[in-house]
């Protein structure tokens, strides 16, 4: 289950980024999304789970793919210079970076006390994820829905013609 | 006999699973297929003609023209497939499937009958049994993906048309979930609890749409935008865009995308009694027991069918402006103000 | 001169959308009883193979060539109608007979050939107010449907059994024709 999970989730992921059509691009990022509600549901947190597609799957991928729509440009073109020397660097960097996040999640100390932990305790229902977020996360989230009210006004702000 | 099913032991609980997705599977095509023609006849019947009524079959047996659907799916499946060299390929393959799988996915979750105990299992009349703790969650993740239907079906006809009414009936569709979770959250609130089986539980006393009349309603509309029919039909509009996304799409692709229209009629209506009318339970009847309580639930089911097709014979389709404003400026509102004041009831210990 | 709309004032219950809203879901559910409620009989539709709406008097449908009450044709083959028809279907091919009997009809002439060519006949009328002998009919029917042009001209014995059904009458066929007269003329 994991496998077909995590297949899902990085052929997705793989798929957008050589997709050189914006709305496919989207689509795939939909499955990558899905794959991982996937994950989060092998992790025993359905609620989690829900939330990925609800959120992600539901509303952002949609909303991008509303714009890239909005915006008509489906194709993107294909670049005058091949530039090798650019394709190799950035591989190269992108393979170091996986590496060293790896070795930093590995070495991490996290990782060492979620293995001793027993696995897969229990479900992680909406109840219990509303009390953690108001008891131990209440600061945090005051601030984010301070953050996202603000970025509102902005928006509206921004789009409001001048009268 | 009761040997042998004592017999079977732990194997009870899968095969039940079996039955279950066949049963609902079977249970939901059949029923949204009848809904197609329960749509054509009522429509007729609401207009004052007849409708159809000329398909037989076994010499002169008609009833009332329900062989019509035998027609229509013998026509869809052999018809010629027509995909138009304009479009794109694959997603205009996936598109039928995508609008399909999400619309019968959704019914797994609604308990469609009680409970019961059968050689000392308890077996769960839902696909998915409860403690799952996903809940009513799931149902609105997956309506959310619906939107992936219509979206992909209208972006690979790559018709001027088709793409209009993807635009419409996406945004028609992400306007409309967001009241539509407000209402299903304030159900999760005054309940407090999000399991369609506790939910359903709760109301023995009560139904919910007594306890939250305004609630209903705000789901009720919402319900309609989420199955894109009328007054909501945006992504459709025959009088503006020819047929929507449905315009290049023929054969068994476009029954696919047709039918799932009526499946996802059948999964909301389902989840339209779980929430609001007591799911499989009947009224001043403390244990109806399996049998009864499905056809409980089987009859509200219907009911609520036929008020799709009712209400979509009645109102004509709104404007796309007025959409946009009954959406954000005035069910949205009612929502949030909906939500508040069971919480604060709640908070005051009223409720 | 622009017309000046006169706007209609909603009260707060229209404008709530919901009590209308109702009042036409009424309005459709007292159709839909209604209707569900009548008899096929008495419903405005008319389910049409099996019940057909009555024709006005007037109508003029397919042609008949009608006969004396000897079967034998009443028309003299004056080619009066062929001549009258605007559409210049109606085809005439004359025979004289010597053999004057009641069974083979009173007049010295008839015709071998009366063709009549459906697809283009416009149902005019004028072949039966040309028709000193009052021989051809227009009547009701209008069924006229076949699966090929050949079937579509209709012949002699053809334009003389169109309504032999409908009138109980006997069907003429060129055989009994034969049969009672072996002494015709070509």
């Amino acid at each position: 289950m994991f496998l077909a999970f995590a297949l899902i989730t990085l052929g997705g992921a793989f798929a957008l980024l050589i997709q050189r059509n914006a709305v496919q691009a989207g689509l795939c990022m939909m499955l990558s999304f899905f794959g991982m509600a996937g994950l989060f549901l092998l992790l025993a947190n359905p609620v989690a789970a829900a939330l990925q597609i609800i959120v992600y799957s539901g509303a952002i991928t949609i909303l991008f793919l509303f714009v890239v729509m909005l915006l008509q440009s489906h194709r993107e073109e294909p670049s005058a210079h091949p530039r090798y020397i650019q394709k190799i660097l950035s591989a190269a960097l992108v393979i170091i970076l996986a590496l060293g996040a790896i070795k930093l999640v590995q070495s991490s100390k996290t990782l060492a006390d979620i293995q001793a932990a027993s696995p897969a305790s229990d479900l992680i229902t909406l109840e219990k994820l509303g009390e953690r977020l108001f008891t131990d996360h209440l600061v945090a989230l005051e601030a984010i829905g301070l953050l996202l009210l603000s970025a509102m006004i902005a928006a509206v702000v921004l789009i409001k013609k001048e009268a | 006999m009761s040997d042998f099913f004592t017999s079977l032991g732990v194997y009870i609980p899968i095969i039940w699973m079996l039955v279950k997705i066949l049963a609902v599977f079977v249970g939901v095509m059949s029923l949204s297929a009848v809904l197609t023609w329960a749509e054509r006849k009522g429509a007729a019947l609401i207009q004052d003609r007849i409708g159809p009524n000329r398909a037989k079959i076994i010499g002169n047996i008609r009833l009332f023209g329900i062989f019509h659907l035998m027609g229509d799916g013998f026509k869809l499946i052999f018809k010629e497939d027509l995909v138009p060299l304009h479009v794109t390929r694959g997603l205009f393959w996936i598109a039928p499937l995508l609008a399909f799988v999400p619309a019968m996915m959704g019914f797994a979750i609604v308990p469609f009958g009680q409970s019961f105990e059968w050689h000392g299992h308890v077996l769960h009349m839902s696909v998915i049994d409860p403690g799952n703790g996903m809940g009513m969650l799931y149902p609105m993740a997956i309506a959310s993906l619906a939107v992936y239907g219509i979206l992909t079906a209208s972006w690979a006809s790559n018709n001027k048309w088709s793409m209009l009414s993807g635009m419409r009936g996406t945004a028609n569709m992400i306007s409309y979930e967001i009241s539509f979770s407000l209402a299903v959250i304030a159900i999760f609130l005054q309940m407090g609890a999000y399991d369609p089986h506790e939910i359903i539980a709760a109301q023995s006393s009560m139904w919910n749409v007594v306890r939250q009349p305004l609630g209903f309603l705000l789901f009720f509309v919402c319900a309609f935008a989420e199955t894109n029919r009328l007054p909501f039909d945006f992504a459709e509009g025959e009088s503006e865009i020819v047929a929507g996304f449905l315009t290049e799409f023929s054969g068994m692709k476009l029954g696919f995308l047709w039918l799932s229209e009526y499946v996802h009629m059948v999964t909301v209506s389902a989840l339209m009694v779980t929430l609001y009318f007591g799911g499989w339970q009947i009224p001043f009847v403390a244990n109806p027991g399996p049998l009864l309580s499905f056809i409980a639930f089987a009859l509200k089911l219907l009911f609520f069918c036929w008020m799709f097709i009712w209400v979509r014979w009645t109102l004509p389709r709104f404007r796309y402006d007025q959409l946009m404003f009954i959406g954000w400026k005035i069910l949205l509102p009612i929502g949030f103000a909906n939500l508040l004041f069971y919480a604060w009831l709640i908070n005051k210990g009223v409720v | 001169m622009g017309v000046v709309v006169k706007k209609v004032d909603l009260t707060w219950l229209d404008r709530t959308y919901l009590w209308p809203v109702a009042k036409g879901l009424f309005i459709t559910l007292k159709h839909f009883l209604r209707q569900i409620l009548t008899t096929t009989k008495k419903r405005q539709t008319v389910q049409y193979p099996e019940m057909k709406r009555p024709v006005s008097d007037g109508y003029r449908g397919l042609h008949e060539l009608k006969r004396h009450e000897d079967n034998s044709i009443k028309c003299v083959a004056c080619f009066m109608c062929a001549e009258a028809c605007p559409a210049r279907c109606i085809t005439i091919d004359a025979e004289e007979f010597g053999d004057l009997n009641t069974l083979q009809g009173i007049a010295e002439k008839r015709p071998v050939l009366f063709q009549i060519d459906m697809l283009r006949c416009i149902f005019c009328g004028m072949c039966q107010e040309a028709c000193p002998k009052d021989a051809i009919w227009l009547r009701k029917n209008y069924e006229l449907s076949c699966k090929s042009r050949d079937e579509m001209q209709l012949g002699k014995f053809d334009l003389m059994n169109t309504y032999a059904e409908e009138d109980g009458s006997e069907r003429v066929v060129p055989e009994s024709m034969f049969k009672t007269s072996n002494n015709q003329l070509s």
